[in-house]
């Protein structure tokens, strides 16, 4: 008897950890659970102490609409400068961390990622006549003190909830093309 | 978010068509569709806008000088159904995973990842508009590298369609938000086919909009649809079919001043 149960369950202990191991290694690269952050960075501090007026300051817009999502090194730059000299305390000092990178280069990677069917566009949500908050999709970034995920999934039904409530269309292709 | 209150339209005049295939082009490179080995006219052919070739080299009547040719580029029609206001196309109604619908702008959608590929839409289409996807996408040399980010690659088993380049549409959108018009209204945009087509066969436009050219043009005496025989029936004849069968009613107008294509819409 315990051995026809053995026979009979064999299958699935081993099929099992193998399907585990697999759909955690695709959701992970789907839903980017293990986006690079090789820098630290302070979203709390950049905020208060050094007065960035709002999100928009490091992840703003392109001029046709499209949202830039997170800053390369040349926009740190900008308020980072490489020349300490002369400099208030109030100012940003030079990072040496950004020694190793292009002004292009984007070192972090984002947690936030839609899958490849969905056309998501930060404008049409952040900038229309009914607005989202940026910390209902990714958590209160404004109050972190490190690059840790805060909030990753970020699932269809939440999307609907947000629509339904604020009276805007569901149809598929609002978001779907 | 306002109301949408397009309804967007396309005529297409068969008149000013050379059958370059343009139009075909553009859209697979639009809408990140990859050309086969085999893609001829093969009934698997895997496109949005299908470019037909028909003459009336069958009429009996016809001699040989006078044998015609005309191009029929044929996308999805985005029918609406009996009634414009619950608009109800023959794809949508028999879709048991309510992966097609109709948008605000009477587009009908077709989301692929929904899709399980049953394939009833494309049985039930009266324009064969709609394509089931047999292989994985395989593009050639480097068209991997042009391919548009705001649209996704369909996978291989679902059915995909022409949606009028809702991507524009949105992609639009951003760019008159971004110059703070929240009106979503006021967004124009014009398909990849329309906009490719070097004679201007192909007008694109808003046929709720009474000044529209598309409006105009949908009016013409020229102006037919393509298989739609309810069109030149007196108005009760009309009611009395619509109230006893479903209709297509699509958006899409073609227009031709030659009788023999008109006379191939109908039943004989």
């Amino acid at each position: 008897m315990k051995r026809t149960l053995i026979l009979i369950f064999l299958p699935f202990l081993v099929v099992l950890p193998f399907s585990y191991v697999i759909s955690e290694k695709a959701c992970g690269s789907l839903m980017s659970f293990h986006a690079k952050k090789p820098i630290p960075f302070n979203h709390k501090s950049h905020i208060t102490k050094y007065g960035a007026a709002n999100c928009e300051t490091c992840h703003g817009y392109y001029e046709n609409g499209r949202f830039k999502g997170l800053p390369t090194v040349g926009e740190c730059k900008a308020c980072h400068t490489d020349n300490d000299a002369g400099k208030t305390p109030e100012q940003a000092r030079s990072k040496p961390f950004f020694a190793n990178y292009k002004d292009g280069d984007r070192p972090w990677e984002a947690f936030a990622k839609q899958p490849d069917l969905v056309y998501f566009s930060h404008m049409a949500v952040m900038k229309n006549e009914k607005q989202a908050r940026c910390s209902s999709c990714h958590g209160l970034k404004e109050d972190s003190m490190t690059t840790a995920k805060i909030k990753g999934k970020m699932p269809m039904g939440q999307c609907m909830d947000c629509h339904t409530a604020l009276k805007i269309s569901n149809a598929c292709m609002v978001c779907h093309d | 978010m306002a109301t949408m209150k397009r309804k967007w339209g396309m005529a297409i005049d068969l008149d000013k068509c050379t059958g370059c295939g343009a139009c075909s082009i553009a859209c697979m490179q639009e809408n990140n569709l990859p050309m086969f080995t085999d893609d001829s006219d093969s009934p698997k052919r895997v496109t949005f806008l299908d470019l037909m070739r028909v003459t009336n080299d069958r009429d009996t009547d016809k001699k040989f000088g006078d044998v015609e040719t005309a191009f029929i580029p044929k996308m999805c029609q985005q029918c609406e159904g009996n009634d414009p206001k619950n608009p109800k196309p023959p794809c949508v109604s028999v879709c048991p995973v309510v992966a097609t619908d109709v948008g605000d702008d009477g587009v009908v959608s077709q989301i692929w990842s929904r899709c399980i590929g049953c394939r009833y839409c494309q049985a039930s289409c009266p324009y064969e508009a709609r394509v089931f996807n047999w292989w994985k996408p395989d593009y050639e040399g480097s068209f991997k590298e042009g391919l548009s980010p705001d649209v996704s690659v369909p996978s291989r088993g679902t059915v995909i369609k022409c949606t009028f380049c809702s991507h524009i549409w949105k992609r639009e959108r951003d760019r008159m938000l971004a110059k703070g018009v929240k009106d979503i209204n006021a967004v124009l945009y014009t398909p990849s086919c329309a906009s490719a087509c070097p004679t201007g066969a192909i007008i694109f436009g808003d046929l709720n909009d009474q000044a529209s050219e598309v409006s105009r043009l949908a009016k013409d005496k020229r102006a037919f649809r393509l298989v739609h025989t309810i069109d030149d029936k007196p108005e009760e004849e009309k009611k009395r079919l619509m109230a006893i069968k479903h209709y297509p009613n699509p958006k899409v107008y073609y227009l031709s001043s030659k009788q023999w294509i008109k006379d191939m819409q109908k039943f004989k």
